[in-house]
């Protein structure tokens, strides 16, 4: 069978040249599919111009249609057997199982007892009809995503500085003007590598700054005098930012004037960084302080105030996934707002968005605590408005869930939900501390998963429902700078494999709710604009037809005004005032605390964990792309040569690294790009090598992010204890 | 709780920070001699020398209606048997708990001339308080030359930030080496001609005997050995003294500073503590804000019942080797161009019983000079001149007890610079496997067949091959290879998008 379900956009359904984007991170390559019946691959990638990727692609990118094609691809809903493993099933049966468990699990536990846990790879309608079905079918207040893992931290900071949270706030291609562009925590030049082509102007100027504790492919940017790379000890980020403030104000080199005007909190900010001279950081974070005085110099001579072209701050994961994630962003910001570059042509601050549709899909009420439009579910007004459009009584909506981590270990316990419906993660692979999640999944009563693959999440499921991906859909992605754009389906997908929008309608259904969760994505999008009207995230104004008479559309954009003109979206956000009540950005003081888990006796050493070009997110997709396996095709760990020599190690050996959570076994590289004093791991695998075995589950008290990029982890030749070689030879 | 903290400085406004925001029943009275708010008394050297403005050193104040701060108020009373201290204005505080914070004060020398009716000679100071450095500051358009008594941390610090003002500037010191306290000789005479090029003239085994006046203010000193150095500024920098004189007054056992036992108390009187550099304990007082600020920190989580924060104490404790290792003991030197960090075991000490190793490395002409020692694997001191990389590396891997590499020797030799940076290798060094295009794993061999193919351009290359279709990076190499395969087959064939790109470290074809 091989029925549409989508619908296509009558100019794309026939062989013809089909505009979409990248299936993978947030920068969302503009691509051109050109359908090949008859060959291997139903289709044809090529880069396409567009203002963020400029035609340019990576290898995943190039090699997307692979995953189209999956040797092991879902075509039919599987249901366990009694014997471990899995049968084909109708529809029909597999939706009736599922709808007929949730009901007996609503009636014997409550309707609490069933959650969704969303994905940051869905397209906006997805993510916005998710959101609605736990609300107003399910009646669950338990829905979170793996976006808890990838923005929590940056749209938390952002929020509370701003009032909004756009991720970067400005169209990506304004780097290009600035004379220094700060990254911190963010590998761009891997993974995404496009992205790379906007950083010209900076690193031409000299202007490049990289924070890492690693020389990465990023960091290698700024050699031969195109910037300054500090590699700082593996969680101290924070102390980094603090003590760059401090030399902007101890040398009288902040935006005075811009402060005074457009923020407030300045005063305590000042008196926070009073303590962080940079020698003091030095000792801290492992950066010269002349170093640090460096870069604030390099930093306040690009800003404005000083007549510079202008500067960028730029945060990733590598800050943002800590315990103290949220409070190390707004360090970012403070800085930023004391150099006066936020909400001005040519400069600004911005978090760097990861998943596919990071920023949409955590804007239309995926997340525990929120409704469309990136409204608060706890706020009356928006439960009221949003109940509105839904036809539901505002008393019906559930309150405020609980984050990712909360969620996972509360799974199959007396008082958690015994059902959990997946769609888009793959959690095993990519959640922390790896090991207790498949326990939380094995506790479960159901679990449903939704995916193109069998994921390893997939692989403990009760039933796993085949769904369409990109080039087989239609619908909205929103990319890292808050930009709205069309995905376009090309080719059909292969068996019974169906939307997700398809599948919740049917479920709806069979739970007896008979109206509100329609198949065409364009008219879901919609209602999503509609409910989102008014809201932060206000798409009001945005239709399938302004975008594809390619209009390009920044959020917000609010519905026509009284005299019918269309709003022109917003490229460029914060110009005049922030959306915070007195038009003010917050600056709100924090201090630097040591890892949760920091080295120590026994465990001497850091464990960083990030990607490899090749593949993207748990890997599920990539893995399975031949070309690109075939590059990347094992976990491994990245040590100094130094470490290697003290531990005994040569490359290409087994290492055995231990954490408080876990072990995990992967081949030595050797390089003299890391801190002797940490290993790097990529998270993209499961089993042996799987690094999120290794990382920390403990949270941002605010943000609910896990701490992934720090902890402390024993390490070893795999052949040898553990305990005698960390503690060195003289040791015991 | 009622609590009252004696001193509103570095460490007990921080400790009162820490209290208030753990301990809910903690009610705080802050008697704070000066009436400035509490400020980084650390930067005050920086403020001398230019690089830090004054208003940049205040510090967190405690926002909360627990907390109650007098500033301007000093205490002049404690009645231990009652549980109260009396203050300046005579009111009377009771505690259940009583913390003295009363930092030290600096040693002014028997100088002969310096002292008047109105304090201190003009042109004379110390460098204290935040008004000692605004003296200073107001004084050094009038000078030309300053001399500094002392050269430790502080007498380094203020007589670099003055000669980088343009003040001619000698240092004094008493002993026969700078720092005397951190520094053994070969590393003294290396910072010694550091100073020099800095144009700080250095003066040892003497002292500054007395001081003359013109109309007033200071005019020369002459130093012991009978020299009469001309000056417009004197600044005594001999060292502090614990600040102990109330609590010698309230019966507390003193020595140098407050005596205090491992849980920072009294010996005498379990309500009673001590913190920050009046302070004396055990270990002994190393005069370093991170060993008052530690101290803050231990002691609210000894009164709050909180391990947690304690974890890597605990496991310091647990370690005989490096139970010793105070964390907390490292020097740095805040002056620009006088690069100077010592921590743990430096200059000269005593073996004991320990089995250390040290290695060093000494080079004068270029200013240099490093040593580390090791104990069981584990940094246990190091001194740094003139290496800002290896200090700064050494300092993260001393106060985290991070393990030394096998042999020590490797903490201060590094590889060459260049075995890091492949990317100087000439295109035609390149083997057909060295990857030309990261973003798509495209090696040049590829490349190179693409154009034997018939690929003429940057963009025919991209189009065969995907080289430079992901961040663009390469595609002056991939031009490189164009050219280079066009000299090798037919003589002329040039890619003219790509004149002038060609990067560094490639041979024109």
């Amino acid at each position: 069978m091989s029925a549409s379900h989508g619908t296509a956009s009558p100019e794309n359904t026939s062989g013809d040249a089909v505009a979409t984007h990248c299936p993978y991170c947030a920068l969302q390559c503009a691509q051109t599919l050109t359908v090949t019946p008859g060959k291997r691959l139903p289709l044809e990638v090529a880069g396409r111009e567009f203002p963020t990727n400029r035609g340019g692609l990576c290898q995943k990118g190039w090699t997307s249609a692979e995953v189209l094609r999956a040797q092991d691809r879902i075509t039919s809903p599987m249901i366990r057997t009694a014997d471990g493993g899995f049968r084909e099933a109708s529809w029909d049966e597999a939706l009736g199982l599922i709808s007929t468990r949730i009901e007996e699990l609503q009636a014997s536990h409550g309707r609490e007892s069933i959650a969704i846990f969303g994905g940051g790879g869905l397209t906006n309608e997805k993510a916005y009809a998710l959101g609605k079905f736990a609300r107003t079918v399910l009646r669950t207040p338990f829905i979170d995503y793996n976006g808890r893992f990838c923005m929590s931290s940056a749209a938390a900071a952002s929020n509370r500085a701003f009032g909004m949270d756009r991720g970067l706030g400005f169209p990506l291609a304004d780097l290009g003007g600035a004379d220094a562009v700060l990254v911190l925590g963010s590998n761009m030049g891997v993974t995404m590598p496009p992205f790379v082509q906007h950083l010209a102007g900076s690193r031409e100027r000299g202007g490049l700054i990289v924070v890492d504790p690693r020389e990465t492919v990023t960091a290698k940017l700024t050699h031969g005098d195109k910037g300054i790379h500090l590699a700082p000890v593996p969680g101290t980020d924070m102390v980094v930012l603090l003590a760059l403030t401090h030399v902007l104000i101890a040398e009288g080199l902040v935006d005075t004037d811009y402060l005074e005007r457009r923020t407030r909190g300045f005063d305590a900010v000042r008196r926070s960084v009073a303590g962080w001279w940079p020698e003091r950081a030095e000792g801290v974070c492992g950066i010269a302080a002349d170093e640090l005085r460096r870069t604030a110099r390099l930093l306040a001579k690009a800003s404005p105030r000083h007549g510079g072209r202008g500067a960028y701050v730029l945060t990733g994961r590598g800050m943002e996934q800590m315990s103290q994630g949220t409070a190390c962003v707004t360090a970012a910001i403070n800085l930023a707002l004391c150099l006066g570059l936020v909400g001005r042509h040519g400069s600004g601050f911005g978090p760097v968005t990861g998943q596919g549709n990071g920023q949409g899909g955590r804007e239309h009420g995926q997340k525990s605590d929120q409704l469309p439009g990136y409204r608060m579910i706890t706020d009356p007004a928006a439960r009221e408005y949003v109940a509105g459009v839904w036809g539901v009584d505002p008393e019906s909506l559930p309150g405020p869930g609980v984050p990712a981590v909360k969620l996972l270990d509360s799974l199959g316990r007396e008082d958690g939900p015994q059902a959990l419906l997946v769609h888009g993660s793959n959690m095993v692979v990519s959640a922390p501390n790896a090991d207790a999640v498949i326990e939380s999944l094995k506790r479960l009563q159901l679990l449903v998963v939704a995916d193109l693959v069998p994921s390893e999440t997939a692989l403990l499921a009760d039933v796993i429902l085949p769904v369409t991906q990109w080039a087989e859909e239609e619908g909205t992605m929103t990319n890292l700078e808050g930009r709205i754009i069309r995905r376009r389906k090309a080719v059909d997908a292969p068996g019974e494999a169906r939307s997700e929008l398809w599948i919740l309608g049917e479920l709806a259904r069979r739970l007896s709710v008979y109206e509100g969760f329609p198949e065409d994505p364009r008219v879901v999008f919609d209602e999503l604009a509609r409910a989102s009207a008014g809201g932060k995230a206000d798409y009001a104004g945005i239709t399938y037809e302004r975008l594809d008479a390619g209009e390009e559309l920044q959020w917000p954009c609010p519905a026509p005004d009284a005299s019918g003109k269309a709003h022109p979206g917003t490229p460029r956000v914060f110009l005049d005032r922030f959306p915070t009540p007195d038009g003010r950005a917050t600056m709100v003081a924090v201090d630097h605390h040591a890892p949760a888990d920091d080295v120590r006796a026994g465990a001497r050493t850091y464990l960083v964990t990030g990607r490899v070009l090749q593949h993207y997110q748990s890997g599920a997709q990539t893995r399975r792309v031949e070309e690109l396996n075939a590059a990347q095709p094992e976990p491994f760990v990245e040590l100094h040569p130094l470490l290697a020599d003290r531990i005994g190690v040569a490359e290409g050996e087994d290492v055995i690294l231990t954490t408080a959570r876990g072990e995990a076994v992967a081949r030595a590289v050797l390089t003299e790009g890391i801190r002797p004093d940490t290993v790097f791991m990529p998270f993209h695998w499961a089993g042996a090598g799987s690094a999120n075995r290794l990382t920390n589950d403990v949270t941002d008290p605010i943000s609910g992010m896990p701490e992934f990029k720090v902890t402390a982890v024993a390490i070893a030749p795999a052949a040898f204890p553990i305990t005698t070689v960390e503690e060195g030879v003289n040791a015991r | 709780m009622k609590v009252v903290v004696i001193g509103n400085g570095m460490v007990g406004s921080r400790f009162v920070d820490d209290l208030v925001s753990r301990d809910a029943s903690a009610q705080v009275t802050v008697l704070g001699k000066e009436t400035h708010e509490p400020y980084n008394r650390v930067l005050l050297s920086s403020v001398v020398a230019g690089k830090t403005a004054p208003d940049a050193l205040a510090t967190l104040t405690t926002d909360s209606d627990r907390v109650r701060t007098l500033l301007g108020v000093s205490a002049v009373a404690v009645d231990r048997g009652a549980m109260t201290v009396t203050d300046s204005t005579g009111d009377v505080h009771h505690y259940d708990r009583l913390v003295f914070a009363t930092g030290s004060q600096a040693r002014i020398p028997g100088i002969q001339g310096i002292a008047t009716d109105r304090g201190l000679l003009e042109g004379v100071s110390v460098l204290k308080d935040l008004d000692d450095a605004t003296g200073i500051v107001a004084a050094i358009p009038k000078a030309r030359r300053a001399v500094v008594l002392g050269a430790g941390v502080l007498g380094l610090e203020v007589a670099t930030g003055l000669a980088s003002r343009g003040l001619a500037v000698t240092l004094v010191h008493h002993a026969d080496r700078l720092m005397e306290r951190q520094l053994g000789s070969a590393a003294s005479s290396i910072a010694t001609g550091s100073l020099q090029r800095l144009g700080v003239t250095v003066v040892t085994e003497t002292s500054v005997a007395s001081a003359r006046d013109s109309r007033g203010a200071v005019k020369s000193v002459t130093l012991t050995d009978g020299t009469e150095i001309l000056t417009n500024l004197l600044v005594m920098c001999a060292g502090t003294i614990p600040e102990t004189a109330l609590a010698r007054k309230a019966g507390l056992p003193c020595d140098r500073g407050i005596m205090v036992g491992e849980d920072l108390a009294s010996p005498a009187d379990p309500a009673v503590f001590a913190i920050g550099d009046c302070a004396q304990p055990p270990e002994g007082g190393s005069g370093l804000v991170a060993q008052g600020w530690d101290q803050a920190k231990r002691l609210v989580a000894a009164w709050t019942a909180d391990a947690v924060a304690e974890s890597r104490v605990d496991a310091v404790v647990e370690s005989a080797d490096t139970a010793e290792l105070d964390v907390t003991n490292v020097v740095r030197v805040k002056a620009s161009g006088l690069d100077v960090v010592t921590m743990g075991l430096s200059g000269k000490f005593e073996h004991g019983e320990r089995e250390l190793r040290a290695v060093r490395m000494a080079d004068p002409a270029i200013g240099r000079f490093v040593e580390v020692v090791v104990s069981h694997g584990l940094l246990v001191g190091a001194t740094i001149v003139g290496d800002k990389q290896c200090a700064t590396e050494l300092g993260s891997m001393y106060t985290r007890m991070l393990p030394v590499p096998s042999d020590p020797a490797h903490l201060i030799i590094r590889p060459l610079a260049n075995a890091t940076r492949p990317a100087a290798v000439a295109v035609e060094d390149m083997g057909p496997d060295h990857t030309i295009c990261q973003c798509n794993a495209v090696p040049k061999g590829r490349i190179e067949e693409a154009v034997a193919d018939g690929c003429s351009s940057v963009e025919d290359v991209a189009r065969a091959t995907r080289a430079g279709t992901g961040c663009g990076d390469c595609r002056s190499l991939v031009g490189d290879i164009i050219r280079r395969c066009g000299t090798a087959d037919a003589a002329d064939q040039k890619v003219p998008a790509l004149a002038g790109s060609a990067p560094v470290g490639t041979v024109e074809g």
